[in-house]
């Protein structure tokens, strides 16, 4: 039974592999095209994913967990924004592209501010010399925080081409030894896919 | 408890509070710090620089909000160059949020420099397919933007005449804070063999570091320093120099605190 | 009118990744080959995924329940795979330990799959009647919103273990400095390097690489699985001599293995 999907992620996946080899125009196309389709796919699945936060948040309401009366204000949300999109649209100018605009936008942002505090009080609890290591990662962490930013330069002329060797010499060395690392994992993973030695996707490890 | 042991257990919202304040009293009462302009933002803007006038640009503005600090003035920054340059500008987006941005870029960038809408620039708004639409600009750009965004067909619009892919694209600059850089460099830069231009936030730009040296891309401008460093070389006053004394004034605190907690945790051992 | 047509079957530039395909494919099959005969493979240990038993059995003492993050990826990105395929054994020893498990997801592609996938596990653990339905539940594809929200069920319904496995972004810092509030164990793996220093900061253990593409076939420890990651430490070691060599001919006036490498 589980024989079909794996017949069909190595034909399909031995086709991409395929593709990226073929500039043919209409190689290509077919390439387009699935990618459209990815597109697709998604916005059906799109429609079950509003189904299981329904049912999350409907199961709260329901059993009035702590916190209920905020599932009660997503579901209100949800069906208020899908019901202001099929009537209006979403184009600029309508009511969900102002909601978006003027509630999404800002949360969205402050959310994203909030990381300065966070990245502040991460370092200041895990940047500590308790070996060599962890010394080295803090004394770059500060040379290179000092360094990147204006007062940097105010205090030294040649900080700034300092923090910018170390970007460009140890940094990158590690990173592309990394990437390596990580392109090669990659390469593995979707070849076992695609081969069928790893079927764990499917709900059944191997 | 002494001390150096109440400050290795320092409530984590005495942090906040120095980090907040670190935050606004630069803006509040700035210091304007000196910026020195990096190879990297030295190189993208010589690429802007050595185009003849009347090239025609793309310029994907692919952001949201969340990323808009770092990468609005980058943008603003760019597109004012592009307008003094005379430069003809094709601009697109291709995340559901960033006309809202592009937009008021594009309206401030052409106000600065004395632009119109349709004869200095375009904007054909948002599409949605990252990969699809970047190969598919390649065949047409018509078929993608059929209209721009604000419905005139690009027929009507004088600087798109005998503009409808690549092969008339002079420089592509893509300004990001996703893995949309990764498909511009795939597609753009590597297939269609365009000059190609980043802007990205603070974290992502090392990664963009192998491109620049493999001259993959052209220019690099990175995070809010980056775009402080643009608006310096444009001689131009924006958010990002401002942002930059609140910015410098946070890695000291930051660097600060680390340094006080190594200190109270050598002093901590050596008295236990 | 839009460019020439491209009316070639191959592309020459893209030979050398052929090649190098073709060699990974032939290094997987002599592995595989390997393994199959009964050959011994070893995998140095890592760190964080014999913690991820410890954080399971923690949480089973506890009578907390483990929160597993499987990224911010849809399922094109690699990352987000490899997570998929930690999440089935990580399931796995969860129902066999009676323990559960909580996998709040930002794509609903994902959520689709690892509510199968969970499933199915506690099936295989004869434990199909102990999985919860919703469990596995769809959050939001907006990455700040799925932040908020699942900051909010880590400080809410305190997790005994937090396990990030697959893509981050951004959102890297704010999940473990959230969870490390609650005093959960941490353990994380991502592919993306920019993250990587986030989790190192925040986290108790961190898979960095590689290591959460490794991470499926060190749990399972099947030989063909383990052998699949020789055959990657081959191909690894094989382009470190490559570069070493490229980067030597180079020096001595000899540019031609550097050229054959560049890619385009």
């Amino acid at each position: 039974m589980r024989s079909g999907p794996v017949i069909l992620t190595f034909l399909v996946g031995t086709a991409l592999i395929a593709l990226f080899f073929i500039p043919h125009h209409k190689a290509q196309a077919i390439n387009a095209e699935l990618l459209v389709w990815a597109t697709v796919i998604y916005a059906f699945a799109l429609i079950l994913g509003s189904i299981s936060l329904w049912n999350t948040h409907a199961r709260k309401i329901r059993l009035k967990t702590e916190g209920w009366p905020y599932s009660l204000v997503t579901l209100f949300a949800l069906v208020v924004v899908t019901a202001l999109g099929v009537w209006q649209g979403v184009g600029e100018g309508t009511v969900v592209s102002r909601i978006y605009n003027m509630v999404n936008s800002p949360l969205a942002s402050t959310m994203f501010a909030l990381l300065a505090f966070f990245i502040a009080s991460a370092a200041f609890r895990a940047f500590r010399a308790r070996n060599v290591e962890a010394t080295l990662l803090l004394v770059t962490a500060v040379l290179m925080m000092i360094g990147r930013v204006s007062i940097g330069e105010f205090i030294w002329k040649g900080f700034p081409g300092f923090t910018e060797w170390l970007l460009d010499v140890p940094n990158l060395a590690a990173k592309r030894a990394i990437a390596i690392g990580v392109g090669l994992g990659a390469v593995s993973i979707g070849l076992k896919i695609i081969l069928g030695i790893e079927r764990g996707y499917l709900g059944r490890s191997r | 408890m002494s001390w150096m042991a109440r400050i290795l257990a320092i409530d984590r919202r005495v942090i906040f509070v120095l980090v907040g304040l670190g935050t606004a009293i630069p803006l509040l009462w700035p210091v304007n710090l000196p910026i020195t302009v990096t190879p990297r933002v030295e190189a993208a803007y010589q690429t802007i620089e050595a185009l003849p006038a009347g090239s025609t640009v793309l310029i994907s503005m692919d952001y949201e909000p969340d990323t808009m600090a770092e990468l609005q003035p980058m943008s603003i920054a760019v597109l004012r160059h592009c307008f003094r340059r005379n430069l003809k500008l094709i601009v697109i987006t291709l995340y559901p949020a960033g006309p809202g941005l592009v937009e008021p870029a594009l309206r401030l960038a052409a106000a600065a420099e004395g632009k119109e809408r349709n004869k200095d620039y375009a904007f054909l708004g948002y599409k949605s397919g990252f990969q699809a639409v970047m190969i598919a600009l390649g065949e047409s750009i018509r078929q993608q933007f059929p209209v721009d965004f604000y419905k005139t067909p690009l027929d009507s619009i004088p600087i798109l005449r005998g503009v409808n892919s690549y092969s008339k694209i002079d420089l592509v600059i893509n300004l990001t804070a996703s893995t949309a850089a990764d498909y511009w460099i795939q597609f753009a830069a590597s297939r269609y063999h365009k000059p190609l231009i980043l802007g990205v936030t603070a974290v992502m730009a090392t990664d963009y570091y192998p491109y620049l040296s493999s001259r993959q891309i052209l220019g690099l401008v990175g995070g809010m320093k980056g775009a402080a460093e643009y608006e310096k070389r444009m001689d131009i006053f924006g958010d990002a120099r401002r942002g930059m004394d609140a910015q410098s004034l946070v890695h000291v605190i930051i660097a600060g605190l680390v340094i006080l907690g190594n200190a109270a945790l050598l002093t901590t051992r050596k008295t236990a | 009118m839009g460019a020439e047509l491209d009316t070639r079957w191959f592309d020459p530039a893209r030979t050398n990744l052929l090649v190098g395909l073709l060699l990974f494919l032939t290094f997987l099959a002599i592995n595989v080959l390997r393994a199959k005969r009964g050959g011994s493979i070893y995998i140095r240990p890592l760190a964080g995924l014999k913690a991820l038993d410890e954080a399971i059995g923690r949480a089973t003492e506890m009578g907390r329940s483990i929160l597993y993050m499987p990224g911010l990826g849809s399922m094109e990105e690699v990352g987000t795979l490899a997570s998929i395929t930690i999440v089935s054994r990580v399931a796995r020893k969860v129902a066999d330990l009676g323990c559960s498990m909580q996998v709040p997801c930002y794509d609903p592609v994902v959520m689709a799959i690892i509510d199968g996938v969970v499933r199915e596990a506690y099936l295989e653990a004869g434990r199909g009647d102990e999985f919860k339905p919703g469990s596995v539940h769809y959050v939001s594809a907006q990455q700040f919103a799925y932040v908020a929200a699942v900051s909010g069920i880590m400080l809410r319904e305190r997790p005994a273990a937090n396990v990030f496995m697959g893509s981050f972004y951004a959102e890297s810092l704010f999940l473990a400095e959230t969870g490390n509030l609650t005093g959960a164990i941490q353990i994380a793996g991502c592919d993306k390097v920019t993250q990587l220093p986030f989790f190192v900061c925040a986290c108790d253990y961190t898979l960095m690489g590689e290591e959460l593409f490794a991470a499926s076939a060190y749990i399972g420890r099947e030989p063909i699985q383990l052998a699949t990651i020789a055959a990657q430490d081959w191909a690894k070691a094989l382009a470190a001599a490559m570069i070493v060599a490229a980067i030597a001919l180079s020096a001595l006036g000899h540019p031609e293995l550097g050229r054959l490498l560049h890619t385009s």
